[in-house]
Order: C-alpha cells, then structure tokens, then sequence
C-alpha cells in the first residue's frame, strides 16, 4: 500500500514539476533558515556550559549609583572574594580575573607581537573553570610570581610545540617582566565568556592591594553544592557592603550608615550572577567579551518559526490549490473502497516525502551558505554541530513534523472530496477562506519584518550621523605607544610635521567603548558626605586632546601651556556642570578623595559640551579631564588625500623610534563602529532573513497566481472574445491578492510598531518611529506581490482566447 | 439482492421541491443485467449512485443483501460497498499517475489482500483481458477502449456480486461499444454478476436481461418480462 502511495506521490510531483519545485524550493528554504538560526541560537545559548561546575559558579556584579553617575560592573573589590570566602561556608572557592591592563606585548625572537587575550589570575582558577590540562599542574601553576599558563595555541605559536614548561617568557606593558610557564592547557572553547591564551599569576598585578572600595576585579564564586544561591546572595552581598565597605568609607567621607547612604538617592548593590547567564544576560560595562542579548536570541527563534511556518503555509495552499488536479484520483479512490483514514495518510505521506526531500535539499544549503552566514553572524559555528546529540533527533524528526503540518490541511480537504461530485466533472475551486487568511498571515509576517528591518537600519544610521560631540572622522589612532617607552613625545611632534597630519594627542581615554577608564569620588565641599559627593570619570589628556577629538569648550578654556599651575585644574562636561549647579561653575573647587583622608583640591577652568563616551545605549554622566601623561595611544586628526603614503611614514618612524615592537593602528569612526557591532549584525541578519520570508512568500504568492490564472482560463477567454484589454485583465487578476496585502499591512503594522518601540528603549538615544517606514514597507510589499502576481496575469490575459475557450 | 423501496431524491429550490427522483420502488434479483434507460435529466445517474451507495436519498429505504444500507454505519457500508460492487464509467476514471497494472491493482489495496496474492489476481485479469503486454503503459498512453477494458477489469477484480456501469459506451465509437457490451454480457452469464448499466442507447439495452426506463424521476415502464412493480 505504501509502495504504491509512494510511487503515486513521486509520479504526481514530477508531473507538475513546476508546483513541486516552487513548493520543495520554498520549503527548503525555510527549513535552511531554520537551521541556520537553530545552530546561532544554540551556539549562543551554550555559553561556559562547557564548565562542569557551570551550575554553581557565579560572578559578582556591582551596581552603583553615587550623584547622578549610574554605573553597571562586573567588576568587585580585591578583597571581596578573599573575605567573602572567610566568612561563609557556603563557599567552596573563590577566582578572579584582571584584565584593566589590557594587551600585552609578548616577545619572540626580537620581535614583540601584540597579545590582546591575556589576563592575571589566581591560582584557584582552574579549579573552578574546567579547563583540561596538557602537561604541568594547574592546581599550583600560578601560586608563584613571575609564573604563567598558556593555551596550546599561544604555545605552538611561540614555541612550535606544547612542551614548553619551564620556559620563559617576556612581556612589556610599559614594565618589560620574564614569566615562567608552569603549565598548558587546551585552548578555551569558542563559547566562553572569557578566551584567553595567556593566564598570568596574580601576584604581578601591580595594586594597592587590601581595599573595598575601588572595583577592579572580575570575581567568580563556586559555591558548595546544594548551597541556594538566592538566599546566600540576599545575605553575603548585603552584610559585605555593611562589614567591609561602610568602615573604609567612613575613614574618609562623612557617613553614618548605609540608610544614609541610600536616602541621599545612591546605591552600591553587589548581586551574584549565573555563569551560564553572563553571556546572553549582562549589558554591563566591562564584559570581558562582548555579550549577547537574549532578546535577540528569542526575535531570531521567533523569525526561524515564522520563516519556517511561512514555508508551510506555501505548502498548504500550493497543494490545496493543486487540489482540483487531485479531485478526480480523490474520486476514484473512494469508488474503488477506499476509506477516508487511507486517503489522509496518502496525502500526509506525500507531503512528509516532499519535506524530506526539502530538508535534504536544505542541509545542502546549509552547508553552502554557513561561510557566508558566519560572516555575517560574526560567528564560527560548524557544519557538523547539527550533529550533536541534542539536535539530531530533532533535525531527522524535523521533516515528519513539517510534513504533518503542512499536509495536514491539503490532506483533509482533499479526502473530504465526495466522489459523485468531483467525477461528474471539474471540481468548483471556491475562494478559499482559509487560504487567504494564510496567505495574509505570510505577508503579515513579511511586513512586520520589513519595517522591522527598516527601523533597525534607520536607528543604525541615526548613531552613526547623530551629533555625538566629538568628530569621530579622520583620527587615526596609534595603539600601545607606551611601547616607545621615552620616545613618545619624538613620535607624536614626528608625526605632527608630517603633511595632512592637522593636531595630534597622547592618551589612552578615548570617547569609544572598551577604551581606558576610571572613575573617581569627588565632592563639592571638601568633607564628602552621601549628598554632596558623586562618582566622575576621570580622564588624563594633554594639551592638544580636545582639537584632535573636535571637542568644544562651551565655557572657559582649555588646558593651556600659558597657565603654569594647570595641573590642579580640571576641565568639566556639561553633565557635571548640572550636578555641581553653579551659575557658573568656573573657578569653583572640586575635591577628589581618593581613599584617604586629605582630599585633593582642583579648580574648574572649563566646561565641555557633552559628548557621548559609551554607545548610545547609555546616558552622558560625569566626565571631567586632567591634564596628565597617560602614554597609551597616539590619536591623530588628519586630513589628506595620500592616506596610504600617510600610513606608511608614520609607520617608519614608529620602526625608528620603537625597532622590534609591533606596530598597529585603527580608525576612531571603525572603533565607534565596533560598538554597534551587535545591533549591526542583528541589522544585517534581520535583513538576511526578511529578504528570505519575502521570496518564500512571493513562491507562494507566484504559485497561486499561477493556479488562479488557470482555473479562470475559460473566463478570461471569455472576456477577452468580449473585448477586454490586457490591462484590464490583469487588474481583474491582481485585484483578489492586493486585496490580502492590504489586510495583511493592516495587521502587521501595529504589531511592528509595537516590536520596535520596544526594542529602541534599548537606546537612550533613539530615533521616534515615523510613519515613512509604514508607508514604504507597505508600498515595498505591495509593488512586489504586484510585480510576482502579474508575470501569471499577464501570461494568461495575453494568451489566444481561442485556444482556451477550444479546451474546455 | 437489491430492494429499492420508496426512494425519493429532491433539491430543495426555493419554496419547491425539485425531485430528482420520485417513489421509486425496484427489485433487482442476483443474476440480472438490467438496462436503466431514459433522457437527460430523467435521473438515470442519481439512481445508480443511490444504488452504487455513492449517494443517499432523501428519503425511503434500501437492502442490498438483506442489510438496510442507509442504517449502516460508514465504515460497515464502505466494508459491504468494497467487497460487493464495482463501478464503471462513462470517463473511465483511471488514475493518470498509475500504470495499467497499478490501476487495476487499486481495489485490492484497499481489502488488505496480500503481495503475492495479489499479483496473482492481477495476472489472472490481464490475461483475460488480453492486456499483459499493456500492464506498464499509463492511462494516456491507451485508446478510450483500452482504457474501458481497465476500467473493467478494476472493476472486476475483487470479485464483485454486482457492476454498476454508468454509460459505460457513451466515450466509445460503436465498435469498442459492442466489444464492451459482449464484454458485459459474457460477465453476466459466465461469472454471474449482477449487472445494472444506465445507458442512452436501446441498442446496449437490448444486451440486458431486463430494462426500466425513467422519466422525470419516475419508473415509466417495465418492458420485457412483462413484470410489475
């Protein structure tokens, strides 16, 4: 019986062979989609599960809000772990990664090579990350200084080989220091929140060490087993913060308790956060990687299922369309005994071949455009993870599913057919209710994802033109000039007689994420207490900072060589100057405390026009420059029509002042870039995706124009002997479908609106949604269902009137 | 075997009924090749179909072996349907996709009759039928008689009491029609089915045992036999 389902399945597909391939394209397609999405969600939402110990292992995460800064940390005192350890059994162990320093250069041969992915850690480390070994004892590796572990990576690249231990390193970051390898390990999967190929100890951390008040470092618990993480945390965060933080506070700022604190509108919170929540759950400063979202991660499974019910939708209508050309087999069947259930297992079992043969076509596919997607993802997934234990069953239970849920709607309509009715002649191919409310539902979803995408693209392209401050075109920026130790000065003036180099600056602050940072508490008198004080960025410039960034002085001056005493004077930006209140802040005092008991005086000589240091995502806090050496990046406004000439002298005389150090430079607008790098790759595969759900769409759209166009052939013969035009006719076709993308538009645009007012409250700095995008998705929409619909319209209005009218 | 009583069949035309058919009482005996005659629209087809269990009527009653068909429930009508008749048709309704061979295969899928045994009673109604060496063509492929004589022999092969044929000629030119009709009346008298065959032409009629013409839903006469109803 199956054998011959099987072959009236194949030998009906291969007739209408343009159904079938419209149909098994539009579904591969989805089913292509899906997986690609499958495989991104899955890869993202893997993160650090690698960990053995992932359930019990927790980082600690900073909250603090002091006079109107509002700040967000994964970092904690130096001392948090320790004490913390000290006072609760619930903890098992404790770790912490520092990584403020950044790169490191590390030496081999005479070259020096930039190393991003290094960091200093305890020796409990390994202890907590599963971390697999390749020779020494990760246990005591790290307890020495001068002592570092390696991944099997960073070994093979220095050494050739992975037995390197007791071999030495060198490294300079400003300081050059010899590090001994005491052990390798296999290189940190790709899904982790941290992927370092160096671990240095601890110890060679240079840090006033002992203190709870400045937040440094990334500190992760291993709690004991069967230790509840909520009520640990409600308790040890709170009584932390009372027992540790309060007193060394109070050594220096007035301040009675913490309700005081609190009352004055601040906080300081530490909350404990699920390893295996970091990636997908933090939007915070300081991530050693940058995250994920996982509201992307469920928009994306949203599309994937659309995407994929999109292509079942097709495949319903398709085949109930086609039904007419069944109806007669339907007919028969039944007179010849058949019953109802053989029928509707029949068409499922025709339905699931075509799915199978979908999914086959769209493994195909998968693998084809995976380099592509990972391009466009920025990721590195495999090909073969679809064959992980988890997904397998799911990928070969997959078509079965779709070959349900597709047939199952052609499939009962079809066997419902009564026998007299559909032999005595041509079926009567009524308007199908529900194929147009699927029909609407695809283009509904087709919209919603165009003016989706268009929202995205349009709050991208306000970032990137919006007034942010600064001028972020044209600086070209030198990274880790401390390598020129002395030469630094001769490097910058160097460059600056350079032709189209216009100003140049020495600083490693930079108003682009992921640049230096560091903040400070200051107050407006010089006793701080919790309402006069405030937390402030700190930044150290020189002289030539503000014209090199296009940065404007709205008030009073910049720092200048022809005030000798500029050294005790601080330049301000507007947002501080709101704080502070003064009618006019210039000349008043501002005071630093930086843990000690004498605060540190200095003058404000200027205010800055606000200027946007982190993405768009957050608000302008304080920010206040010094004038300082701060010998970490060159930045150079430059203006030529020579760039690479341009390039390569600078690149000379960096050879001449600094020979055997890696030389590397970026673009400050590429940097500010970087920070939209996940709103621009969500952009972009949110544009992948609704170009797909469009075309599977317009399959379908084109399938049933097709289908319409022939079971009115004999009427449009009619016309056309009646003496219709070829315009008229096609109106008369389309007429029905714009119909339903009307209605499809009606539904879908609230929906969007809805969506994507939601996602832009991500941003403080957002555009408002206006009503072009509705207006354009829509046209956009309309003119391509038009343009898919009259290719079928115009086929038959154009053909010989005759011949049809002949046929019947 | 057959008992038609007060069958009534109408469409309901505004306040009107419109009958289709109108009273029809008949008994058909096992063994008999009656010739349902009539013009169009005298509803020759309806009446098959109410027979052919294809249709229900709108009101009387009917026995087929004793059983009182409408009283069944589906699954025991399709049980006493697929193992009791079969059906021929003017457009021979084979299924284009399926060969010759598979066509006439059909029935027996569906009485769950094994591989090999089917492949026998295949063989055994191509050989009769003298169409092995068509068995691998497609419908399409065959002339309308060709494609009669597989439409018979589908209908023939799970050994039904009765054939019902509507206008089983009308697609043929006069010679397929009277191979067809010798066909028919061979069946008839060798195998013993019962035969009930709607038909235009009085000359096909004259191949039956018995004829009843109808007339605007109506039983007109019953020639032959001189029986009354």
């Amino acid at each position: 019986m199956y054998k011959n389902y099987l072959k009236v399945a194949l030998r009906s597909m291969w007739k209408q062979k343009s159904f079938s391939a419209i149909n098994i394209i539009g579904l591969a397609t989805g089913l292509c989609c899906f997986l690609l999405i499958v495989l991104y969600v899955l890869d993202e939402l893997g993160y650090d599960k690698y960990n053995k110990k992932a359930e019990r292992i927790y980082r600690i995460n900073s909250d603090i809000r002091f006079g109107g800064s509002n700040l967000h940390f994964t970092q904690t005192p130096d001392m948090m772990g320790e004490v913390l350890k000290k006072d609760y059994p619930e903890i098992e162990t404790y770790t912490r990664i520092f990584n403020n320093s950044g790169n490191k250069l590390v030496k081999k041969g005479t070259e020096y090579i930039n190393e991003p992915n290094v960091a200093h850690v305890d020796s409990t480390f390994f202890q907590v990350f599963t971390l697999p070994v390749i020779a020494g004892n990760t246990r005591t590796a790290l307890d020495e200084p001068n002592t570092v572990v390696v991944t099997k990576s960073a070994a093979l690249k220095y050494f050739g080989s992975t037995d390197v231990i007791g071999k030495t390193i060198e490294t300079n970051d400003n300081t050059k220091t010899s590090y001994k390898i005491t052990a390798v390990i296999e290189d940190v999967p790709k899904a982790s929140h941290f992927r370092f190929d160096f671990f240095f100890s601890m110890k060679n951390v240079g840090y006033k060490w002992g203190r709870h008040l400045s937040n440094n470092f990334h500190t992760y618990l291993l709690l004991k087993p069967g230790v509840d993480a909520g009520s640990f945390e409600k308790k040890a965060m709170n009584e932390y913060v009372v027992n540790y933080i309060l007193p060394e506070a109070k050594q220096f700022m007035d301040i009675k308790s913490m309700d005081d604190f609190t009352k004055a509108g601040n906080k300081l919170e530490y909350s404990l956060m699920p390893l295996t929540k970091l990636h997908l759950y933090s939007d915070r400063n300081f991530e050693i990687t940058p995250p994920g979202n996982i509201q992307y991660i469920y928009i994306f499974g949203a599309v994937a299922l659309f995407i994929l019910l999109i292509a079942c939708v097709n495949f319903m209508n398709l085949t109930t369309a086609r039904s007419a050309n069944r109806a007669k087999e339907v007919g028969v069947r039944k007179v010849l005994g058949t019953q109802r259930k053989f029928l509707i297992t029949q068409f499922l079992s025709e339905s699931t071949l075509m799915a199978i043969i979908s999914m086959l076509i769209a493994l195909l596919l998968a693998w084809a455009i995976l380099p592509l997607f990972n391009d466009v993802a920025n990721k590195t997934i495999t090909f073969s993870q679809l064959a992980s234990p988890v997904l397998l069953p799911f990928l070969i239970l997959l078509p079965f599913i779709v070959g349900l849920l597709a047939g199952s709607y052609p499939a009962f309509y079809l066997s419902s057919f009564k026998p007299i009715v559909v032999l005595k002649g041509r079926l009567e191919n009524k308007r199908s209710g529900l194929r147009s409310a699927l029909v609407v539902f695809q283009f509904a979803t087709s919209i919603v994802l165009i003016i989706g995408t268009l929202i995205v693209f349009r709050q991208l392209n306000y970032i990137q033109t919006r007034d942010i401050g600064y001028k972020k075109e044209q600086v070209l920026v030198v990274n880790d000039v401390y390598a020129l130790q002395n030469n630094v000065d001769a490097f910058k003036n160097g460059v600056l007689q350079l032709p189209g180099v216009k100003s140049g600056t020495i600083s490693s602050y930079l108003p682009v994420s992921n640049s230096s940072r560091s903040d400070n508490a200051f107050s407006k008198e010089a006793v701080m207490d919790s309402r006069n004080g405030f937390n402030m960025q700190t930044w150290a410039i020189d002289y030539d900072y503000l014209k090199t960034m296009g940065m404007e002085v709205v008030k009073g001056r910049n720092f200048s060589k022809d005030f000798g005493a500029d050294s005790s004077s601080v330049i301000i930006n507007e947002a501080t100057a709101k704080i502070l209140g003064y009618d006019n802040p210039l000349g008043q005092r501002l005071y630093r405390n930086d843990n000690d008991s004498q605060p540190t005086t200095y003058t404000i000589i200027g205010v800055v026009k606000n200027f946007n240091y982190e993405s768009l995502k957050q608000s302008i806090g304080p920010l206040s420059f010094f004038l300082e050496k701060n010998p970490g990046l060159a930045s150079f406004k430059i203006a030529t029509t020579d760039l690479p000439r341009l390039l390569a002298s600078i690149e000379a005389k960096w050879k001449a002042l600094a020979p055997g150090m890696p030389y590397s430079y970026r673009f400050l607008d590429e940097s500010f870039s970087e920070m939209y790098r996940e709103e621009q790759r969500v952009g972009r595969i949110a544009l992948l995706f609704s170009i797909i759900a469009i075309i599977i769409a317009c399959l379908g759209l084109f399938g049933l124009a097709a289908f319409v166009a022939e079971q009115r052939t004999k009427e449009i013969g009619i016309r056309k002997v009646l003496g219709a035009s070829v315009s008229g006719l096609v109106a008369l076709l389309s007429k029905d479908f714009v119909r339903l993308v009307a209605i499809s538009f009606v539904i879908a645009a609230p929906l969007a609106w809805l969506a994507m007012h939601k996602w832009l409250q991500d941003f403080e700095y957002r555009i408002t949604i206006s009503w072009t995008v509705f207006l354009l998705a829509g046209l956009m929409a309309l003119a391509i269902a038009i343009i898919t619909i009259s290719f079928q319209a115009i086929k038959a209005a154009v053909a010989n009137p005759v011949k049809n009218l002949r046929s019947e | 075997m057959i008992q038609l009583e007060h069958i009534s069949k109408w469409y309901n035309a505004g306040n009107a009924r419109s009958f289709v058919l109108k009273d029809i009482n008949l008994t058909i005996k096992e063994g008999e090749f009656l010739s349902i005659m009539g013009p169009s629209g005298s509803g020759k087809s309806s009446l098959l179909n109410i027979i052919g269990m294809l249709d229900a009527p709108s009101e009387g009653s009917y026995y087929f072996m004793d059983q009182s068909v409408f009283t069944l429930k589906e699954k025991q009508r399709t049980e006493l349907y697929k193992h009791n008749i079969g059906f021929i048709f003017q457009a021979y309704h084979l299924i284009d996709e399926l060969t010759v061979y598979e066509n006439i295969e059909t029935p027996l899928l569906y009485q769950d009759i094994k591989g090999a045994e089917r492949k026998a009673m295949v063989g055994d109604m191509l050989d009769r039928f003298s169409m092995v060496g068509k068995k691998d063509l497609f419908p399409a492929q065959l002339s309308g008689g060709q494609q009669q004589l597989v439409g018979i022999a589908r209908a023939l092969i799970a050994k039904p009491k009765v054939l019902l044929a509507d206008e089983p000629t009308g697609n043929l030119n006069s010679k397929q029609g009277e191979e067809i009709m010798e066909l028919f009346k061979k069946i008839n008298s060798e195998d013993g089915v019962t035969i009930i065959q709607v038909t235009h032409s009085e000359k096909n009629a004259e191949y039956g045992s018995r004829r009843i013409d109808l007339l605007d839903g109506r039983i007109e006469q019953h020639i032959k036999e001189g029986q009354s109803l």
